[in-house]
């Protein structure tokens, strides 16, 4: 398959009032067409940073690091994101090759337009197509989400709608430019269970349907289990465990991979204690050095957990992580 | 069996919405609902937003008034009818039943010191003499709370999620209730600390003699906390049973939509949730008969008219289903 | 920005890496206003701004001291009417000296000049700066009597900003008017806070149908045109009074008409932070609305009521400066920045006399100094310009 997205050794820092605080380092993926990748982390981990650098969309006290490179396939050659400069250039990137869609779907809406409005101004903005046409489409895309009596919802405001069809609304407006690449981050958080259900299965539609890529954002494995074909786990703004869903789920390298998932309170096995992963995220101030996992890890190997960063170990073809314990096997 | 510590009969809570003579409506946030909770017991009570579960829970802290039915609590010290509860007695009542919230961070005043937020209650209350008893006081807390002494000169600011979240237990603890709400206390923080908290809970309920009312949105962490568990729905319970008894074998068509809605881990269980349609009605605007019925898969047209009891097996399982017995065995 | 590392945190950042924990701590245990402090004092030109502000605020407490002559008739050069100012020098055609002089200028008028004042400097006469010099007794802050001025001349008199048409030292008066500007516009600030704070504080903490009402009075008056306003009430003011009293009424319309801003941000704010959870656990656990207000409310906004007030401080001063400008507010025998503003205003000053304008600048960069530090303060104090990453 090809390749639609590259990212090369991104890292990137914020200017703030407590100095220069690193969100992303050294981060390195690629995301082929037609494919869902989860990208799972707590909260201070740096996926939504990760992602929204896609778009070149972060706050303007964003500082990339010589060497960060992402490369995006557009149909009409490779595109290097982060030299975008013009808004022009950049309308190609945010909106028209990327779309993304978010936990609060209210924040994507406009308050004082209709959600019809709105899709249709995208949709010009994007193409050169004709009112008229932009608004069978819009009304089209609304249809397909599932959003029953499309062409009354087309002239509604969003305050109008419940928390399921807003998001169902943010979703068509998202794929209505028809993306290469959605990004969707924590679509499903704010969401009930029954809807959350009704979110995921929908989106599982729409990739069959559109082929595009999809970047899922998400601190939930279960949901990640439950979309994605690869996933890629993130600590304090490193990758440090890659590989195909089923594979990093069953059989987790990674401590840290490890812990979350003994985490989670199984409904299988009531009587199975609970296992926090001990200690707490550390602050952005007091990024630990060598492996950045090491002040909560179980497993240290020994000092070089303090030291070294450790390096990208391969499992097999496609599962990797970063973590000392596998140095050895690797040598 | 004993008195139980709270005893809540037919209790309602209504809000009058609206301005004006005439638009005026009351919503029923929650109706007619009865629950016992046995001392020591660790309560779930599960449901998604919308169903009335965190006024029922303010309702019996006497956070908000109750508009009908009666609500006692009883610890075999003293005993008080929540709904004709004097000034000096409420007084007392705060003292023995608290709340936790579920945001650590708005819950937390960011100008006072961590000693002086679980210092609060006691000032509060003239619950001790001097500053060296409540120094003693705030210090055997935060002890069992798992904080760090040395930390307690600290400003919240200087606190991660969990460590916030353990200060909130902690002040709700300081005054010694015997009857402590937790309000989706755990929703807002990362899975791996999730479980930290969650045990936290667990070992101070077995040590301090705690009745807990755990409210969840997410079934699978009920399920390894509560020894029963309430569904509620559009302020109804529909189903409640020992948590066990519960798990085995859901008796309510809500109930179930509510288990296989929760994403699995196994990617190989994709597609196989049985999905609700629709969301949660506006209590507003509420059905008739079965709150249930307009999302029910099994509705018949007794459904749409009667609204179902709650329905006593004799094991302690509860439900409020005209078609349970026929649906017994049925996903 | 500065990389200095001048905050808490990247004193901890730098302290982590030493392996000392003390700066950390400090951080960690840092209160809301030493945080912004901290970042206020990253931003530049808010602090250079504050410095300002401070020499000008102490040059308006120690005018008395600082400037060589009574701003009033008593101080007057009755032989200097309208003199351009006088810059003491060094050094002349008769060679240096340590000490600054200056020349005597005579005034003559003759049939060359068309029998206009002109002013001839004798070069030879020199007559030297005296510094700590006996001049006329007067009172800092009105209370404590000096006599001590910090300059003076050994005979005659020295203007640094020139004389008025009466011949008054201008950069006497302004030094006094910064310290009337700044009187009025506290006394106004003082008055329209305590007012916004109690109305604002009811509205806010009660709510409801309280709240409905206070903010329909609060719109009323905020309709109300500031400047028929001030018309009609400096007619309805005797004339005859007194340049103190005229001070104090100017000062209580001020307050009373600026009181409706401050009330509705006073408001806002306790609406807001009284449905914080916090606010609720502390109810919850039996505090009483004395202790809720104390405790919570006060403290959560007083870094923005110190942040309004500086802002609406410029706001007074130019009120105050508007209206003596119009010849509405005080009248010239007193010294404010809207009296010297006033007397600037004639053809005859912008073609003759363009020292009068030298107090403009004073004022502008009084006003500018007000706003530089309420937007750092205001900056520094909103948790939303935070970056929480």
């Amino acid at each position: 398959m090809s390749a639609l997205i590259e990212v090369e050794n991104l890292t990137l820092s914020f200017r703030t009032d407590e100095g220069l605080v690193t969100a992303v380092e050294d981060v390195s993926f690629r995301l082929d067409r037609g494919e869902v990748m989860g990208l799972v982390g707590e909260s201070g981990s740096g996926k939504s940073v990760t992602a929204k650098s896609l778009m070149h969309l972060n706050a303007r006290n964003a500082v990339y690091a010589p060497g960060s490179r992402i490369t995006l396939h557009t149909e009409t050659g490779p595109l290097d994101v982060l030299s975008l400069r013009r808004t022009a250039d950049l309308k190609v990137v945010r909106g028209g090759a990327i779309s993304m869609i978010f936990q609060e779907p209210m924040a994507s809406f406009a308050p004082a337009i209709t959600i019809g409005k709105q899709m249709v101004e995208q949709l010009q903005l994007h193409s050169d197509m004709s009112k008229r046409e932009a608004r069978a489409i819009s009304v089209e895309m609304l249809d397909r989400v599932g959003i029953s009596d499309a062409s009354r919802r087309f002239d509604q405001y969003a305050f109008e709608l419940s928390g399921g069809m807003r998001q169902r609304a943010m979703i068509a407006m998202a794929l209505s430019t028809k993306p290469a690449l959605l990004i969707a981050d924590e679509p499903t958080t704010a969401l009930d269970v029954t809807i959350q259900a009704q979110v995921i299965d929908l989106m599982k539609d729409l990739v069959d349907e559109f082929r595009m890529g999809i970047i899922f954002i998400t601190h939930d494995l279960g949901v990640v289990a439950q979309t994605c074909d690869r996933v890629n786990v993130m600590y304090l703004g490193r990758l440090i465990e890659e590989g195909p869903v089923r594979e990093v789920i069953a059989n987790p390298k990674h401590p840290y991979t490890q812990g979350l998932i003994a985490a989670l309170p199984k409904l299988d096995d009531l009587d199975a204690p609970l296992t926090p992963v001990p200690g707490d995220i550390p602050s952005p101030l007091e990024r630990p050095s060598g492996c950045v996992f090491h002040t909560r890890c179980s497993q240290i190997v020994g000092p070089e957990c303090r030291a070294d960063l450790p390096r990208d170990t391969r499992i097999d073809a496609t599962h990797q992580v970063a973590c000392h314990i596998y140095r050895e096997v690797a040598e | 069996m004993s008195t139980p510590l709270i005893r809540a009969d037919g209790l309602s809570v209504g809000f009058n919405i609206g301005k004006g003579l005439f638009n005026r409506f009351t919503l029923k946030a929650v109706d007619n609902v009865t629950i016992h909770i046995e001392k020591g017991s660790f309560f779930g009570l599960v449901g998604e937003s919308g169903s009335g579960k965190t006024t029922l829970g303010r309702a019996l802290l006497k956070a908000v008034p109750i508009t009908g039915g009666t609500a006692h609590y009883s610890d075999g010290e003293v005993e008080y009818d929540l709904e004709k509860i004097t000034k000096e007695q409420l007084r007392d009542y705060r003292k023995r039943a608290q709340l936790i919230f579920q945001d650590p961070y708005a819950a937390l005043s960011p100008r006072m010191t961590v000693r002086d937020i679980i210092a609060e209650p006691l000032e509060v209350m003239r619950l001790t003499r001097n500053r060296e008893e409540t120094d003693e006081r705030v210090r055997e807390i935060a002890a069992k709370c798992r904080l760090n002494l040395e930390h307690l000169r600290r400003f919240p600011h200087a606190f991660s999620g969990g460590q916030r979240q353990r200060i909130s237990i902690a002040r709700a603890l300081v005054s010694d209730p015997k009857f402590v709400v937790a309000d989706e206390s755990v929703a807002a923080l990362d899975v791996s600390i999730q479980a930290d908290v969650l045990n936290l809970l667990k070992q101070l309920q077995k040590d301090l003699g705690l009745t807990f009312m755990f409210i969840s949105h997410d079934l699978s962490v009920v399920a390894h906390t509560c020894d029963y568990v309430a569904v509620m729905y559009l302020g109804r319970l529909v189903e409640t049973a020992p948590t066990r008894k519960l798990f085995a074998a859901p008796r309510h068509p809500y109930t179930k939509a509510l288990f296989s809605a929760i994403p699995s881990l196994d990617p190989d269980d994709r597609g196989k949730a049985q999905k609700l349609e629709g969301e949660i009605p506006s209590p507003t605007n509420q059905p008739p008969g079965c709150k249930f019925h307009t999302r029910c898969v099994h509705a018949v047209d007794r459904c749409n008219v009667e609204e179902p009891l709650l329905e006593a097996d004799g094991t302690g399982h509860e439900v409020a289903c005209h078609r349970w017995k026929e649906l017994l065995g049925t996903v | 920005m500065t990389e200095t590392p001048e905050t808490f945190a990247e004193a901890a950042r730098a302290a982590n890496e030493r392996g000392d924990q003390s700066a950390k701590e400090a951080y960690f245990t840092a209160s809301q206003r030493q945080l912004i402090w901290a970042r206020f004092k990253k931003q530049r030109s808010a602090m250079i701004a504050g410095i300002i502000l401070l020499l000008m605020i102490l040059s308006g407490i120690f005018a008395p001291f600082l400037s060589p002559y009574d701003p009033t008739v008593a101080g007057r050069n009755k032989d200097y009417l309208n003199g351009a100012p006088t810059i003491p020098q060094f050094c002349d055609k008769n060679g240096c000296s340590l000490r600054p002089f200056l020349h005597t200028i005579e005034r003559v008028r003759s049939i060359e000049t068309n029998f206009r004042w002109v002013e001839q400097v004798n070069e030879d006469e020199r007559r030297y700066v005296q510094f700590f010099v006996e001049g006329a007794p007067y009172k800092i802050l009105g209370f404590i009597p000096a006599q001590t001025r910090l300059f003076g001349m050994d005979k005659g008199f020295i203007h640094l900003f020139g004389t008025d048409a009466a011949g008054k030292d201008i950069f006497s008066r302004t030094l006094h008017a910064i310290w009337t500007s700044l009187q009025v516009g506290s006394i106004g600030v003082f008055i329209a806070f305590f007012l916004a704070l109690i109305i604002g504080g009811v509205s806010g903490y009660y709510g409801g149908w309280i709240d409905g009402v206070i903010q329909m009075i609060t719109d009323a008056v905020r309709t109300v045109p500031a400047i028929p306003l001030f018309m009609a009430v400096a007619a309805f003011m005797p004339p005859e009074l007194s340049a103190e009293e005229r001070f104090f009424y100017i000062s209580l319309i001020l307050g009373f008409i600026g009181w409706p801003t401050l009330a509705r941000r006073v408001r806002t704010h306790l609406l807001t932070e009284r449905n914080q959870e916090y606010v609720l656990a502390a109810q919850l656990s039996g505090a009483s609305s004395g202790h809720v207000i104390r405790r919570h409310l006060l403290p959560s906004f007083t870094s923005y009521i110190i942040v309004d007030l500086v802002i609406s401080f410029p706001y007074m001063v130019l009120s105050e400066t508007a209206l003596s400008f119009i010849g509405l507010g005080l009248k010239d025998p007193v010294s404010s920045l809207g009296v010297m503003l006033q007397n600037a205003t004639s053809a005859d000053v912008m073609l003759n006399y363009q020292w009068y304008f030298i107090p403009v600048i004073f004022f502008i960069v009084l006003v500018m100094a007000f706003v530089f530090v309420g937007d750092g303060l205001r900056d520094a104090a909103d948790p939303y310009s935070d970056t929480h990453k």
